[in-house]
C-alpha cells in the first residue's frame, strides 16, 4: 500500500487530504484520485517519500506520495 | 500645482505638526516621469531633506504618505498606498504598501501624497476632505486598540442625516503610541506592516489620519483603460495563482509546498520543514475556519481570509503570521494563531519582526544567554507577552526592541535572524538561496518581497535549482526592479505573479516547463542584458498587462524596458539614500545560521553563498565592490549623488 498525501487546490478539489492506495507505479496512482482525472493529476507536482519524482517512479509498499500544485503569493 | 498626466490629482500637501501649518509640495511633472509614485516618490521626497545625520524620532524625520497613478483609478488591485520614513528598526529608509480603502479616499480628497513632518504638541488626529485638512484633538481616541480608534472616528464622521461619511483611515495602536519599534499603521483591516512607521507616527503624536471626498481619479484614455481593465480582470481570474490559488487558500496556502521544498522557517529558522505543519497549513485554515474570502477594493484576487476569534469575525492570518507564529516557535495550534493575529493588529504590532523577537528570545534562554521564561512550544503566555510589548512593560519592554539589539546586548547575533535590523519573513532561504541575496540586499532590510521574491522560481512557482548561485543576482535585480515598479504605480504585488503564463503553473511537468527550470539559472547573462539595456524590450508583453494599464491612465509611454528602468531607479534612489546613513556592502548582511551553518548537514550547498551572489549582484546593479551606485549608473538613472543642500 501507498500513502498519498494531497496538498494546495488539488486538496480541495479532491475532498480529501490522505489516503492509501495499491499502485506499482506513479502512473498507475494517478489514475486513482478522488474527483481528479487523470488527465488532471499529470500535471501536478509529484514527490515520492519527499523526494522529486516522474509518472514512471516506480512504487513499492510503505512509499509516500505527495502530490501538490505550484503555488505564489506571500 | 496640477499634471498634466493621467492617473495624479497633481497635489501633494506638506502638514507641519507643530505648527499645524498646511502647505503644497511641489512636486512637477518631470519629478513624476522619472519617480511614478508609491515608493519612489516616497523616496524622492525623503531624498532631498534626509542627509544622514537624522534620527527616526525627531522633528528632521518625515512621514511620507504617497499613492500612485493607478491607486483607484480602476485596474485590477490598485487600492494600494504606501508609507516611507527613516525607520526606527532598521535606521535606514523604509517604504511600507498597505491595500484596503485609505489610498482610494486620499485621492478622493484630491491628493496624490501627504508629507508629514513635525510633532504635535498633543495627541490629534487630522481629518481631509476635498484637500481641506482639520486637526482635531484625541486625547479621547489616544490608547485605544486600532478597530476602536477606527469605529470612533467613524461616529466623528457621521453626518447630520446619522450616515458615516465614506472614508478611508489610518491609524496606529497602543504600540505605535509607545514606541515599539516594529509597532505598524492599521487601515480598516490592512495593514501597513514592516519598518516600524507606526512608532514613527506614534513619535509624532498622530493617532490617525482621515480621507474623504468626491474628486475623480483622471485617466488618461479612458476607454482603452476600461477595455484593458476588463481584458486584464479575464487574465487574473483564470491564472492558476491569482485565479485559482490564492482566492481559494489564500497566502496561507503556501505553508504545504514550503514544507516540501524544505524552506518552511522552523524552530527559529533551525530548520526548513516541520512535522506538524499540516495542523497550521492554509488547507487546515480554509477547510475548518475561513468563513469567507475577502478582498481590496478592484482586487479579483481576495486573498484575504475572515475567522472567527470570540464570536466575531476578524481578519485571519497570512502566510508569514501563521508560519512564524507556527512552525517558528513550534506551536501547532491553529486556532490560537488566529487569536494573536487579531490582537497583534489591534495592538497595532507587525506580526512578522514581533514573533521573529518571540522566537529569539526562545532561543537565547534555550541557550542560557538570557533567562526570560519564554519556551519553544510553551505558547500559553504569548497574548499577555504580546500585551506586555505593546504596553512596554517588564519583559515586553526589551522585546519591543526587536531581535538585532536584543542579540547585541544578550548575544546570539548568529540566530537573531534579522537583515540590517528588520527581521526575515517566513522562507527559509537555505533552500532558496536567490532570496537569501534579496534579503541581504533589500533597502528595508529582510523583506520578501523587496527583495525581489525570488522564492516564486526557487520551489514555488516553478522549480528551479534552489541551492545553485548560479543566476540568481541578475534574476534578483530583474525581480527587485519589477516589484518595485508594480509598488510604484500603486497596484499589489501579487498582481506579478500572473506574470508568469499559464502554461509553465498549470503543466510543472511538461517539457518545456521542466527545461525552462533547468536553463534559467544559466540564463544569467541574457537577463543581465535585459537588466544592462532594458530599451531592448521595448514592447508590451502579453502576459504583462501592467505597461498597457499605466501608459492608458497616465499617458506617459511605458514600455517594459521602460518599465524595468523606472523600477531600477527607485532601488538605485533608495539605496543612494541609504549609503548617506552608512548602507554599504557590510550592511547587506545575513544571520551566521543562514551563511554558515548547512540546513542539511548531508548537503554541502544547503546554505546561502551570501558572498559570491552579492559580487556579481553589484557587478549587474552597476555598483562598486562595496556595494556603492558609481556615479555612472547614477548619471544613467538621472539620480543626483550629491546630499540635500536646503530642504524643499
Amino acid at each position: 500500500m501507498v500513502q498519498v498525501k494531497i496538498y494546495g487546490v488539488a486538496r480541495l478539489k479532491a475532498g480529501v487530504g490522505t489516503f492509501t492506495r495499491e499502485a506499482s507505479t506513479a502512473d498507475e496512482l494517478l489514475g486513482m484520485i478522488p474527483n481528479i482525472t487523470k488527465k488532471e493529476a499529470k500535471d501536478l507536482v509529484l514527490l515520492v517519500n519527499g523526494k522529486p519524482a516522474g509518472r514512471h517512479t516506480r512504487l513499492k509498499d510503505g512509499d509516500e506520495v505527495v502530490l501538490l500544485a505550484p503555488a505564489g503569493g506571500g | 500645482m496640477s499634471s498634466r498626466y493621467g492617473g495624479y490629482m497633481g497635489k501633494v500637501l506638506k502638514i507641519n505638526l507643530t505648527t499645524q501649518e498646511v502647505s503644497e509640495y511641489p512636486f512637477s511633472d518631470e519629478e513624476r516621469k522619472l519617480y511614478i509614485g508609491g515608493k519612489m516618490m516616497a523616496a524622492k521626497i525623503l531624498g532631498d531633506h534626509l542627509k544622514g545625520t537624522e534620527s527616526p524620532f525627531s522633528e528632521e524625520n518625515l512621514l511620507v504618505i504617497t499613492t500612485g497613478p493607478l491607486t483607484g483609478s480602476g485596474a485590477p488591485s490598485s487600492s494600494r498606498f504606501n508609507i516611507s520614513t527613516l525607520s526606527p528598526q532598521t535606521g535606514y529608509i523604509t517604504s511600507s504598501n498597505c491595500g484596503g480603502h485609505f489610498g482610494y479616499y486620499l485621492k478622493k480628497a484630491g491628493l496624490d501624497a501627504l508629507v508629514l513632518t513635525g510633532r504635535c504638541e498633543k495627541p490629534a488626529w487630522i481629518e481631509i476632505q476635498n484637500e481641506k485638512v482639520v486637526f482635531h484633538d484625541a486625547e479621547d481616541i489616544w490608547g485605544m486598540k486600532t478597530s476602536e480608534t477606527q469605529a470612533a472616528l467613524d461616529d466623528k464622521l457621521r453626518m447630520k442625516n446619522g450616515r458615516v461619511r465614506k472614508n478611508g483611515k489610518i491609524c496606529i495602536g497602543p504600540a505605535g503610541e509607545n514606541l515599539v519599534l516594529y509597532s505598524c499603521i492599521v487601515s480598516n483591516e490592512r495593514v501597513s506592516g514592516r519598518g516600524g512607521t507606526g512608532a514613527v507616527m506614534g513619535w509624532m503624536r498622530l493617532k490617525a489620519v482621515c480621507a474623504s471626498g468626491n474628486r475623480e481619479v483622471p485617466v488618461h484614455d479612458k476607454e482603452k483603460m476600461v477595455k484593458h481593465t476588463q481584458k486584464w480582470f479575464r487574465y487574473l481570474r483564470k491564472h492558476p495563482l491569482t485565479g485559482n490559488q490564492l482566492p481559494k487558500l489564500g497566502t496561507a496556502g503556501l505553508v504545504s509546498a514550503m514544507q516540501m521544498k524544505h524552506i518552511l522557517s522552523t524552530k527559529n529558522y533551525t530548520y526548513g520543514q516541520y512535522d506538524e505543519f499540516e495542523k497550521v497549513s492554509g488547507e487546515e485554515l480554509a477547510e475548518k475556519y475561513n468563513i469567507v474570502n475577502k478582498g481590496c477594493l478592484t482586487c479579483p484576487i481576495r486573498c484575504a481570509r475572515t475567522v472567527e476569534v470570540d464570536g466575531q469575525q476578524v481578519k485571519g492570518p497570512e502566510l508569514e503570521t501563521l508560519v512564524l507564529l507556527g512552525s517558528g516557535i513550534l506551536n501547532s495550534d491553529l486556532p490560537s494563531i488566529l487569536r494573536w493575529n487579531y490582537e497583534l493588529d489591534e495592538l497595532g504590532m507587525d506580526t512578522i519582526s514581533c514573533a521573529n523577537t518571540i522566537s529569539y528570545a526562545m532561543e537565547a534562554n534555550e541557550k542560557g544567554l538570557w533567562d526570560n521564561g519564554l519556551q519553544f512550544s510553551r505558547t500559553e503566555e504569548l497574548s499577555r507577552i504580546f500585551e506586555d510589548i505593546a504596553y512596554r512593560r517588564g519583559i515586553g519592554d526589551e522585546l519591543a526592541l526587536g531581535s538585532r539589539r536584543l542579540s547585541e546586548k544578550y548575544g546570539g547575533k548568529e540566530f537573531a535572524i534579522h537583515a540590517k535590523g528588520m527581521e526575515l519573513a517566513a522562507y527559509e532561504p537555505r533552500k532558496a538561496v536567490g532570496l537569501g541575496l534579496g534579503y541581504a540586499t533589500s533597502n528595508r532590510g529582510g523583506c520578501h518581497l523587496n527583495g525581489g521574491y525570488l522564492v516564486i522560481l526557487e520551489g514555488l512557482g516553478l522549480s528551479i535549482d534552489q541551492t545553485t548561485y548560479h543566476g540568481k543576482a541578475d534574476l534578483t535585480m530583474l525581480f527587485q526592479d519589477l516589484m518595485e515598479m508594480i509598488s510604484a504605480s500603486g497596484q499589489c504585488l501579487f498582481t506579478s505573479y500572473a506574470f508568469f503564463p499559464t502554461p509553465l503553473m498549470n503543466h510543472p511537468n511538461a517539457w518545456y516547463t521542466k527545461m525552462i527550470n533547468k536553463v534559467l539559472p544559466y540564463c544569467g547573462a541574457v537577463v543581465r542584458l535585459i537588466n544592462k539595456y532594458p530599451e531592448i524590450a521595448h514592447m508590451h508583453l502579453p502576459v504583462f498587462h501592467h505597461t498597457k494599464g499605466f501608459e492608458y491612465t497616465t499617458g506617459m509611454k511605458m514600455k517594459f524596458g521602460d518599465y524595468i528602468r523606472c523600477g531600477e531607479r527607485g532601488y538605485n534612489l533608495e539605496r543612494q539614500i541609504n549609503r548617506r546613513f552608512g548602507v554599504d556592502a557590510d550592511r547587506d548582511t545575513l544571520p551566521g545560521r543562514l551563511t554558515r551553518t548547512l540546513q542539511d548537514p548531508k548537503d554541502p550547498k544547503s546554505k546561502v553563498p551570501l558572498e559570491k551572489m552579492k559580487k556579481v549582484y553589484y557587478h549587474a546593479r552597476g555598483w562598486d565592490r562595496n556595494g556603492l551606485p558609481t556615479e555612472r549608473t547614477l548619471r544613467k538613472l538621472k539620480i543626483s549623488s550629491g546630499v540635500p543642500s536646503e530642504v524643499k
